[in-house]
């Protein structure tokens, strides 16, 4: 099956249609959502800017980082199955939204940098746990700001743009003639 | 900053505002209360968005026979707009009750910038599977029809 289809799949579970229909279920999900991403955000903020030098390179970055990190990641795993949960809800509106396809890319950039960072930038951090951080560290750490602010933007820009798409589906007919 | 680059970034997030679509979640002020379109059209699509939910529809020609075609032959689409999926769905109206080939009737007020789309005024009216109502006529004429979402009748008055 395509990716359309699958998209088409989610739409159609009972999932999606038990959360459409309820009239609670989705502002809950919509409060968590925003809850954890903003944790999610936070967390990484204070890291980067600890990267960045801000405000000072006197606070040790690992104690900070394996601190914070914790929080990142246990809010991050709820974001996503919040996320998800967003996503099904009306899967094939949001399959087609632009502004939903690059946030899912900004998210896998965030993703790549964060691993590279972690597997190469960050494995000397030590040699720099409070003093100046090199420039691999400190562009590693504006590269995630940025990203990580595009994020945020673009996800608001997905509840901005998803109007009227008059597009007719492939698979309905319109060549009627009744009665002929 | 200067005078003239503070005026040039006002300007820049004046345009930057202004193109962002700013009707995925409205009020209804957009839609012009003064007018009522009836419509008797083929269910396309329904985009149950958790703010407004949105049928989209090819409207039927006046003989009830087939959908409205533009100058190239291609299906004119319409959609007709309401409240929230969960409250769309507690009136009836949802994404299984309206699949694609539906044939329904409906009254909205359009939009005041003349796309074609409206938000509902009214119940919406279901014909029978594949059974479209005679010429001029709308969906609440047909027997075995369904009223759905209210009992504000659809006008009298066909305006398509």
């Amino acid at each position: 099956m395509d990716l359309p289809g699958i998209v088409q799949l989610i739409h159609d579970s009972a999932l999606s249609e038990w959360l459409r229909s309820s009239l609670k279920a989705m502002p809950i999900v919509e409060a968590i959502h925003v809850m954890t991403a903003a944790t999610v955000f936070g967390t990484i903020l204070v890291v980067d800017l600890r990267l960045l030098g801000w405000p000072s390179t006197q606070r040790s970055f690992s104690r900070l980082h394996g601190e914070l990190m914790r929080w990142t990641w246990g809010a991050f795993v709820i974001s996503v199955i919040t996320g998800v949960l967003l996503f099904v809800v009306n899967s094939v509106t949001y399959y087609g939204n632009t502004a939903f396809r690059l946030k899912m890319l900004a998210l896998l950039f965030a993703g790549v940098n964060m691993f590279v960072f972690e597997r190469v930038t960050g494995r000397d951090a030590a040699a720099w746990d409070k003093g100046p951080t090199p420039s691999s560290a400190r562009v590693a750490g504006a590269l995630s700001l940025t990203i990580w602010v595009s994020v945020l933007f673009i996800a608001r820009w997905i509840g901005f743009t998803k109007g009227y798409d008059f597009s007719i589906p492939d698979n309905v007919n319109l060549d009627l003639n009744f009665g002929q | 900053m200067s005078t003239k680059s503070k005026v040039a970034s006002l300007v820049v997030s004046a345009a930057l505002v202004a193109t962002v679509p700013a009707w995925a979640h409205h009020s209804f002020s957009i839609f012009d209360a003064e007018q009522t379109k009836t419509f008797t059209g083929v269910v396309t699509r329904v985009n149950p968005d958790a703010n407004h939910l949105q049928i989209f529809f090819a409207p039927m020609n006046a003989e009830r026979k087939n959908v409205e075609r533009n100058a190239e032959g291609k299906p004119v689409v319409w959609a007709v707009e309401m409240a929230g999926s969960a409250q769309s769905a507690k009136d009836g109206i949802s994404v299984n009750a309206f699949p694609p080939g539906t044939i329904f009737s409906v009254s909205l007020h359009p939009l005041r910038n003349g796309d074609p789309a409206g938000a509902r005024a009214g119940a919406l009216y279901k014909c029978p599977e594949k059974t479209p109502p005679a010429a001029g006529k709308n969906c609440d004429t047909v027997t075995g029809s369904l009223t759905i979402g209210g009992d504000v009748p659809v006008p009298a008055a066909t305006t398509n």
